[in-house]
């Protein structure tokens, strides 16, 4: 009747068809979106979170355990009328902080949980279980926990993750904890382990549904390797002890392997403190505190290294030729050219030993001045030159490379420097503290140590580092199996060595620190301080001959170098060589020494 | 009755119909199964569940076909007007009797079952239309005879809207489709597509932009059709600087007017021009692009006015969601993008019978009834969902084919009657669920689960196979 509409009708369902199924096409296989969508919808990672690699000492002794804890959870929808006020009291909150976080929880979601605390104790979440809440429930997570209570600054803490760092790695998802200085920082990979993930199905009102594809995409949570320091905590704890109400740093290493016996910042803190709930605000105290326990001075704090840093002098000089040992140089209580520096009165004229062993200051001008002004150089600059790449051999000026964050440069004066302050017009006796470890110069304890360790080994060092093993691992970095040569040739360390040893033994200005039969070589130093009391410090190893163990030590405001960083250093030594303090009178005299501070604690006002 | 015409009641049915309707059925049942499933409850036989009720649905439904196809044809057409006016009575009765769901009062409660009288009017609609329509003095092209028709559309349509359920009502729509094969004017179909297509682009064109090609369509129709490219050019280009000169001197005198009034003016006065231009020439065909443009230009400038006004506001937003307009996925675009999310996740052949998380999970909204489609693509993919729309286009064909083979007009109308309801669900319904229709809630023919749906389509189907049917048996005996 009507063919060629009835031909239009049957094309509209042709195309119609075709049409559908293009879109079709186009939906599913074609736009890759959707699927990602539909997972975005259903699946839910659960984080399954290791727990935290544990530190001990050199001596497998616990410097910091993984102590389990536990973070509470609430699903609003799945809460059933409680008392509140038990729960509170349980938890240990405040009734109304407690409902503050609730209403939080429930302006969140009500199908999906949210944690209302956080790092609660294992006996909480055992008493939470016995009453049983229904819609709260506990999550595992780990805390640190200090048992010896020491090298807060060494050890560092731990923090949940911020925006920033969330930003910079991807790992890093809200609410995990990272490292954020010290051990835990530098060795946040090792220590973290690695997180696991649960994939879950959810309905669309957040319903857990099952595990999705029967869990083969799940993965366990790996928990962090443990690991073992180059740290002894006896010696860490008794130099903590020591410097208490003290300010200056303690820093000691094993000369044959690099590694840190000691390393003790002062004031320090708790650690404790800085985990739990009341990490908040203990932090804010310890950051308002005006002499600073956060800041790690053995590595942080560059010093005028006073007169330790003669030793340096002394050995650029053997090896350029310009002093031998027996060269004496006449003090008469100074060096008087120029504005001249001081000195105290001992036997004159002195050779090198003497010189060293009762620290003798015009001495190691003239060393100084005729290294620089030698001829062979053509002028004083390059002399200057010469003296500060021997200076930078031995570790100053630089970092070390060692396997610990927030290390300092320190400083060691360029030619460009004085230039600068001098406009080109400067010579050897411009720049003569130099010589006696004054003016331009800053040393970590850290550097100090490290070049007490080159003396003790004649002529080089190992990287100084914290971490003696890492547990799943045969070795450290190959860095710190190396020798480090300074540029000094090694048969002159050992008139330095010497001379270092009568000071303590014969005769001199670091006697204080003799023990029989253990050979300790020192070397005392006074920085002359502008703004207060003189520093006190004191280079020193032990025993003369294969030794075990070189320390530095910096009392600020510490005046002379025998009054405090001395008996220290003793204690410490004897301690560690012979596991014993024979002079208890002498620690009770540093504990009783009392020092004022006033540079830190003005600012309090 | 004999053995022997027992027999013949089943011989001339169209046994490709018949398959390709169990098949839609049971592979609906399938997917009712899985968008429901839940291990709690996997007992198919459990009538607490949707597919459990669904399977004593199936039972009637299909008791029923076999009841249809025993009756004798000539009934249909004897019972055609009695059964239109008993089911709208019925669905007055909704009025009174019925209760409310899902904002619309379209439903009889007998205890734990729900009827929806509304599925069962397009069977005897369709019946009474194809009544009206074969008797001896009906006209296509004479007003009365049109009327008739649709006054009997009329009644269930103008009772379904004071309902409150418009997806139902617009499904009368589909009649046109019907309608055009009997020689409805053929103007009306192009009017209304333009009316659609002017409607969309009102939608994604700014003012100016629209007239513009509203004027360059009519120019260039008319230039199709007389020629004479040049003038049509220096014409735009006349109205263009007409508009501009019109826009200039406005701001010139102090006065400020829109370039888009300026354009409007500047058209419509030269439509003087062409006018005068036409009669001159004698050519007729220019008024009826004059009438288009004006026509046009009214309806982009009530359009707004009425989309406002008349439409509800889910309605409003289904249509700006559909045109890419405004997004919305947490309110009104929820239940597309869902749907589409089920489906696109798919993939080319599906996640498995089952294991289709995002209707299992009750992230698709309905996904048993309106949005059933979305367990097919998601859990049979591309190659799944393809089969299904192929099986419905086949379906439509085939009652096509069915309509043109009809020795009467009664019969023809009504194949073409049941190929225009299942065309307008099908295309309506699949093409909600891929986001290229606005959401009306109508349900997929075979599929959706729902008794009275399931059982009015089957009747309703099995009705023209049987007319089909018996236009064979009466050859045979010849």
């Amino acid at each position: 009747m009507n063919p060629a509409r009835t031909r239009i009708l049957r094309f509209a369902v042709i195309a119609t068809v075709l049409i559908l199924l293009a879109r079709l096409f186009y939906l599913q296989v074609v736009d890759q979106r959707y699927k990602v969508f539909a997972d975005n919808n259903v699946l839910r990672y659960e984080v399954q979170y290791p727990p935290r690699g544990e530190v001990y000492d050199r001596n497998g002794e616990f410097l910091v355990q993984s102590k389990e804890s536990y973070d509470l959870l609430v699903t609003p929808r799945d809460v059933k009328p409680f008392d509140t006020t038990l729960l509170c009291n349980i938890l240990g909150v405040d009734k109304a902080l407690f409902l503050r976080e609730m209403k939080k929880a429930y302006q969140y979601s009500r199908r999906r949980p949210s944690v209302l605390f956080k790092q609660l104790p294992k006996e909480v979440k055992l008493k939470l279980e016995e009453r049983n809440f229904p819609g709260f429930y506990t999550q595992y997570r780990t805390i640190r926990s200090y048992p010896r209570k020491i090298a807060g600054n060494l050890l560092g803490y731990v923090g949940e993750v911020n925006e920033r760092i969330i930003e910079r790695n991807p790992y890093y998802k809200r609410g995990d904890y990272i490292g954020m200085s010290g051990i835990e920082q530098a060795y946040e990979k090792v220590l973290r382990g690695t997180k696991g993930v649960k994939i879950q199905m959810v309905d669309v009102h957040g319903m857990p549904k099952g595990a999705y594809a029967e869990g083969v995409y799940d993965t366990l949570a790996t928990p962090g390797s443990s690991i073992v320091c180059t740290i002894d905590a006896k010696l860490q704890a008794l130099a903590e002890e020591l410097l208490e109400g003290k300010v200056g740093s303690v820093v000691a290493i094993e000369p044959s392997t690099g590694e840190i016996l000691v390393m003790a910042s002062s004031p320090s803190y708790d650690p404790d403190e800085l985990v739990g709930r009341e990490r908040g605000n203990n932090y804010m105290k310890l950051l308002r505190n005006p002499r600073h326990p956060l800041f790690n001075r053995a590595v942080m704090s560059a010093y005028p290294p006073g007169s330790t840093f003669k030793l340096v002098n002394a050995l650029v000089a053997l090896q350029e030729g310009t002093l031998v040992p027996e060269n004496t140089y006449p003090c008469t209580n100074g060096y008087h050219v120029g504005r001249g520096v001081k000195c105290h009165s001992h036997s004159s004229p002195v050779d090198l030993t003497a010189a060293i062993q009762t620290s003798c200051n015009a001495y190691f001008c003239y060393v100084y001045r005729n290294l620089v002004d030698d001829k062979k150089y053509g002028g004083v600059k390059n002399g200057f030159d010469v003296w500060r790449d021997y200076v930078e051999s031995f570790g100053f000026g630089r970092k070390l490379n060692s396997d610990f964050t927030n290390e300092l440069n320190g400083t060691v004066p360029t030619r460009e420097l004085y230039d600068r302050i001098y406009r080109s017009r400067w010579n050897s006796l411009t720049t003569v503290s130099l010589s006696i470890g004054q003016g331009e110069l800053g040393v970590t304890m850290l550097q100090m140590a490290n070049f007490i360790a080159t003396i003790a080994n004649r002529g080089y060092y190992y990287i100084p580092h914290v971490v003696k093993e890492v547990s799943g691992q045969d070795s450290l970095d190959r860095r710190f199996y190396e020798k480090h040569h300074s540029k000094v040739d090694p048969k002159h360390f050992d008139v330095v060595a010497e001379a270092m040893w009568r000071a303590v033994n014969v005769g001199g200005t670091a006697t204080g620190a003799r023990i029989d039969g253990l050979d300790v070589c020192g070397k005392t130093g006074t920085a002359q301080n502008p703004h207060g009391k003189d520093h006190s410090t004191f280079a020193c190893f032990a025993p003369l001959d294969k030794p075990k163990i070189a320390m530095s030590v910096y009392i600020e405001n510490g005046i002379w170098g025998a009054t405090i960083a001395v008996p220290i250093a003793r204690v410490l030594m004897e301690q560690y060589l012979a596991d014993t303090v024979t002079r208890p009178d002498l620690v009770q005299y540093i504990k009783n020494l009392q020092l004022s501070y006033p540079a830190y604690d003005r600012k309090q006002q | 009755m004999t053995e022997n015409s027992n027999k013949l009641t089943f011989a001339g049915v169209d046994w490709p119909v018949i398959f390709i309707y169990l098949a839609l059925v049971l592979i609906g049942w399938l997917n009712i199964y899985a968008a429901v499933y839940d291990e709690a409850h996997a007992n198919i036989f459990d009538i607490s569940q949707r597919y459990g009720m669904q399977l004593v649905w199936m039972g009637i439904s299909f008791f029923l076909a076999v009841s249809v196809l025993l009756i004798d044809a000539k009934y249909y057409h004897i019972l055609a007007y009695p059964l239109y006016w008993i089911t709208i009575v019925i669905l007055l009765g909704v009025f009174v009797f019925g209760k409310e769901v899902n904002g619309a009062r379209s439903w009889y409660e007998f205890g734990p079952v729900r009827i929806q009288p509304t599925e069962f009017v397009k069977f005897t609609a369709s019946l009474a239309v194809a009544r009206a329509m074969s008797s001896y003095n009906f006209n296509i092209h004479r007003f009365s005879s049109v009327a008739t028709v649709f006054f009997i559309l009329a009644i269930p349509v103008g009772i379904i809207m004071l309902q409150n359920d418009t997806g139902s009502a617009l499904v009368y729509g589909a009649f046109f489709f019907m309608l055009f094969r009997e020689g409805f004017n053929g103007w009306l179909y192009v009017a209304l597509f333009m009316l659609v297509t002017l409607f969309v682009f009102s939608f994604w064109l700014e003012p100016v932009p629209l007239l513009l090609l509203m004027l360059l369509v009519c120019i260039a129709g008319e230039g199709a059709l007389n020629g004479r490219w040049k003038q049509k050019i220096v014409y735009f280009a006349g109205v263009l600087l007409g508009a501009l000169g019109l826009y200039f001197l406005f701001r010139v005198l102090g006065g400020e007017i829109s370039f888009y009034a300026g354009l409007v003016i500047s058209s419509l006065l030269s439509l003087v021009v062409v006018l005068i231009y036409a009669f001159r020439h004698r050519l007729r065909n220019v008024y009826l692009f004059v009438l288009l443009f004006v026509g046009s230009l009214c309806f982009t400038n009530t359009i707004d006015y009425v989309f406002d006004n008349v439409l509800q506001i889910h309605q409003q937003k289904r249509i700006l969601d559909l045109l890419g307009l405004e997004s919305d996925l947490k309110n009104w675009g929820y239940n597309v993008n869902q749907s589409k999310i089920a489906i696109g996740s798919g993939g080319f052949s599906g996640k498995g019978f089952l294991e289709g998380t995002q209707t299992k999970y009750d992230f698709v909204p309905e996904q048993s009834t309106d949005f059933i489609f979305c367990t097919v693509g998601e859990e049979w993919g591309f190659l799944g969902s393809a089969a299904v729309v192929i099986l419905f286009g086949a379906l439509i064909l085939k009652l096509i084919a069915m309509g043109e083979r009809q020795q009467e007009t009664f019969g023809r109308i009504y194949c073409y009657s049941v190929a225009s309801i299942l065309f307008f669900h099908f295309i309506v319904n699949i093409g909600m669920t891929v986001g290229l229709m606005p959401v009306i809630g109508i349900p997929l023919p075979f599929f959706s689960y729902g008794g009275s749906s399931l059982i009015a389509f089957t009747v309703l189907l099995f009705v023209a196979v049987k007319l089909d049917s018996s236009k064979k048996e009466h050859i045979r005996r010849i």
